[in-house]
């Protein structure tokens, strides 16, 4: 007598199985010498990152959590992001399938509610991941709640988010592939979504006068003031659900901790009712979103992502290309054209550059100290830029590494490829950057006197637009350097990830800062010594000690850039094919 | 010119291609034939400066490989069976880059001459990703044949193209050859390998298994007389079955 089908155990065995092979295959890397310095020097850097504050016993980190700020400002941001997914659709990554799981599970005797579990199944191998590095990260404190009780919050507020992005996803994808009842069933949702955002908006709309006043204060009487906002009856009515998921994260003490538990649960188990009905819908909604994954893949295997043209069928206006001259300067060119028609580089100028003027007007009628709050907002985000934006700005080796066959026929050494490769981006990035300053310089040039408040010289400002280029080249050049040593770990190509690679991500800046911070012991020093002799911190000195700092970046990055061009000479094609 | 003297490449403890020693003249087009898993891409992809070879040495236009990639690199082209196109260029931006890249000095003339020859200035604005399997491979191939390279690698060049498109290819490979490029194809339609090749070489498990002209082969393997290229085949990579 034949044995009834059981998918259940089939998936479990083919997720365990697929994480054993991979964790195998990639440990098996650690073989080479190359890979096994990276695997002790990780594995010192993951003690050190996750575990050596927790051994101080107070985790920073830990701390800011359980102030009393977190919980509304989180619930604000969190807000924020999920109307993302219901506004935009989220990302369809969420509800992809790779074509060999729609090959052997869509057509096999599985229901559409087993599909659905599959997928959260899958969906777990990342949030625990994820909960383990928060876990640890959030250890210490005094008043904070057991480490298992706050790994069990975490695992809950990612696993609510996954299942709210997922139904999101789900109920958004068939409302823009169907009309009639799909799209009925999307407008509910942005109906109370709307409903919520009003809410929240309206209660800090109506603390506009205090925020003014706070403003004055400074930065952390600003935090306080949208902390009260957010409080409002409202505001904190529309925020509940939001709030209840991540209580149990923030509040410290096991009372607090077990009087938010049950708010928490009932939410989860809210979101997974709801996702599991949505099981008629999903198979569509899968299928359309693991084809339309399998599209952009086969793109980026065989070159790059997304649309080129716009919806009038035209393409993206690009610099020309003189037919002679220095051969690099074609492989620059060509990464300056995949951002600008394959990664929409403009718009994300463009937006940002409106959104700065938005805050520069925002900032001017909340505040009398308007330069003071913009600058730092300006710098703020600058900072942000520097050090994340060389991770989701990709148009270099880590999009091209995939193709490195044809790039080994090109007719150049290696170290000239790999300069170019790293030139292009360094110098859109760095455009990213000098445009965070043309709003507020036209703000005080409108309004001089807001330069001389808000503590910025022009010697600053003329420093920071020759430093940026110099610090992005270094952060590029550890991006490539780390794809090139080690393809086959690193993730190659362009494509987003969701909030439960956060933790990863999380680590990926930290040892990136930390390398570039090795890089600037010297020149910071030497500039640091320049100013510190002349005692001029805001004059014409800080440019000297910047141009001094830049050369020595420089010149560090000089022999790097040729041992990387020796490393693409004699990597290996077969090393990268198997990371793609 | 194309010069391989013992050419070896070891992956690990398997050896991929052992002690492969040919020549191409200007003019000759070899057809490089074996079974799948041979070391056919393995070879074309070391004659391409892609793959360093383990040991021996690989000449190209008289430079060598080893101690002067760039030169050498500078001289040949490989089309390989998958095309590798950017999404973002189109057809004549491709072209454009390709100039630059290799310092083709005559490319304006050139570039509206070769999408001409293969077919493609009607989709001279168009990306690759508007284009069909066929359109590519002749992008791929114009790519390779702008800077009039001395030795073009071929490996699987007719895949995805029409009957008609097979027929203009066979003209531009053998017009080059006639131009004096030493031309590799490897191909596994021996029809193709019959019309175009002036040599052939057969290997097998990374091993030379036959190089000459078919008169040559059948003189050094009598056996093979009367035989069709297709039995030669199968003879000579060792799947004896069929004959």
């Amino acid at each position: 007598m034949p044995h009834p089908p059981a998918p259940v155990p089939a998936m479990l065995f083919l997720y365990r199985r697929t994480v054993a092979n991979r964790l195998r295959q990639q440990m098996g890397r650690a073989k080479s010498p190359r890979y096994l310095a990276a695997v002790v020097m990780g594995m010192l850097y993951i003690w050190w990152a996750l575990f050596r504050n927790a051994q101080l016993g107070s985790g920073p980190l830990a701390k800011l959590v359980e102030t009393d700020i977190a919980v509304p400002i989180a619930s604000a941001f969190l807000l924020l992001s999920t109307a993302r997914w219901w506004l935009f659709g989220g990302e369809r990554s969420a509800l992809a399938f790779t074509p060999a799981e729609v090959q052997f599970l869509f057509p096999a005797p599985v229901s559409r509610r087993q599909l659905v579990h599959a997928k959260l199944m899958r969906m777990q191998l990342a949030i625990l991941l994820n909960t383990l590095i928060f876990s640890v990260l959030l250890r210490g404190g005094g008043s904070s709640v057991e480490g298992w009780q706050r790994g069990l919050s975490l695992w809950m507020l990612f696993s609510t988010l996954a299942l709210h992005r997922l139904g999101a996803s789900i109920v958004h994808a068939n409302a823009m592939e169907h009309v009639g009842t799909a799209r009925r069933r999307l407008v509910l949702p942005l109906v109370l979504f709307g409903a919520v955002l009003v809410a929240v908006i309206y209660g800090v709309v109506t603390a506009w006068p205090m925020l003014r006043i706070a403003s004055i204060a400074g930065i952390k009487a600003v935090l306080l003031a949208v902390t009260d906002a957010l409080r409002s009856p409202v505001s904190a009515a529309a925020l509940w659900p939001v709030r209840a998921v991540l209580e149990p994260v923030f509040l410290g003490g096991a009372t607090k901790w077990l009087a938010a538990m049950p708010w928490a649960v009932v939410i989860l188990a809210l979101h997974y009712f709801w996702v599991v009905r949505l099981d008629k819908a999903f198979e569509e909604a899968a299928l359309e979103a693991t084809q339309h994954r399998a599209e952009r893949q086969r793109r980026f295997r065989s070159s790059q992502m997304g649309n080129s043209r716009s919806r009038k069928g035209k393409l993206a206006r690009v610099p020309k290309l003189a037919l002679t001259g220095r051969p690099e300067m074609a492989i620059a060119w060509k990464n300056v054209v995949a951002a600008l028609r394959g990664g929409a580089w403009r718009t994300q100028l463009l937006t940002f550059t409106i959104g700065l003027a938005a805050m520069a007007v925002v900032a001017r009628s909340a505040s009398d100290r308007a330069g003071d709050v913009f600058m730092g907002v300006t710098f703020t985000w600058g900072a942000m830029l520097l050090f994340i934006g060389p991770l989701w700005m990709r148009f270099d080796l880590r999009l091209d590494l995939p193709r490195l066959a044809m790039l080994k026929t090109m007719p150049l050494p290696g170290w000239r490829i790999v300069a170019a490769e790293i030139a292009a981006v360094t110098a859109l990035h760095s455009v990213t950057v000098w445009s965070l300053m043309v709003v507020p310089l036209m703000m005080f040039l409108q309004e001089p006197a807001l330069l001389a408040e808000s503590g910025a010289t022009i010697p600053i400002i003329v420093s920071v637009a020759v430093g940026v280029p110099v610090f992005n080249a270094l952060m590029f050049t550890i991006q490539n350097g780390t794809a090139l040593l080690f393809p086959a770990w690193v993730r190659l190509g362009t494509e987003a990830r969701g909030f439960e690679t956060m933790g990863q991500n999380l680590l990926t800046t930290g040892a990136t800062t930390l390398v570039a911070a090795i890089a600037l012991v010297f020149p910071v020093g030497l500039g640091a010594l320049v100013l510190w002799i002349t005692n001029d911190w805001g004059g014409w000195s800080v440019l000297v000690a910047t141009i001094l700092a830049s050369a020595v970046v420089v010149a560090e990055l000089w022999p790097l850039l040729l041992w990387l061009g020796g490393v693409f000479e004699r990597i290996d094609v077969s090393e990268v094919a198997a990371s793609t | 010119m194309i010069d391989v003297i013992e050419y070896t490449k070891l992956y690990g403890d398997t050896v991929a291609v052992q002690s492969l020693s040919f020549r191409v003249a200007p003019g000759d087009v070899l057809g490089l034939v074996g079974p799948n898993g041979a070391g056919k891409t393995t070879t074309l992809r070391a004659l391409a400066g892609i793959l360093q070879p383990t040991s021996g040495s690989i000449r190209i236009a008289d430079i060598d490989l080893h101690t002067d990639p760039v030169a050498a690199k500078s001289r040949l082209a490989f089309i390989p069976d998958e095309p590798q196109l950017f999404d973002y260029l189109t057809v004549t931006e491709h072209l454009q880059f390709v100039a630059r890249l290799y310092g083709v000095h005559d490319a304006a003339p050139r570039i509206p001459a070769l999408l001409e020859e293969l077919e493609l200035s009607a989709k001279k604005d168009a990306l690759p990703t508007e284009l069909s399997r066929g359109m590519k491979q002749k992008l791929a191939i114009a790519c390779g044949l702008l800077h009039q390279p001395s030795a073009l690698l071929l490996d699987e060049p007719l895949t995805g193209l029409d009957p008609v498109g097979i027929r203009r290819m066979k003209e531009t490979i053998a017009a080059r050859a006639r131009e004096g490029a030493a031309v590799i194809l490897s191909s596994h339609l021996l029809h193709l390998v019959e019309e175009l090749c002036t040599r052939l070489l057969v290997i097998r498990k990374g091993q030379l298994v036959a190089l000459g002209t078919i008169a040559e082969i059948v003189e050094a393997r009598p056996e093979l007389a009367g035989r069709s290229l297709e039995e030669m085949f199968i003879a000579l990579t060792g799947d004896d079955t069929v004959s």
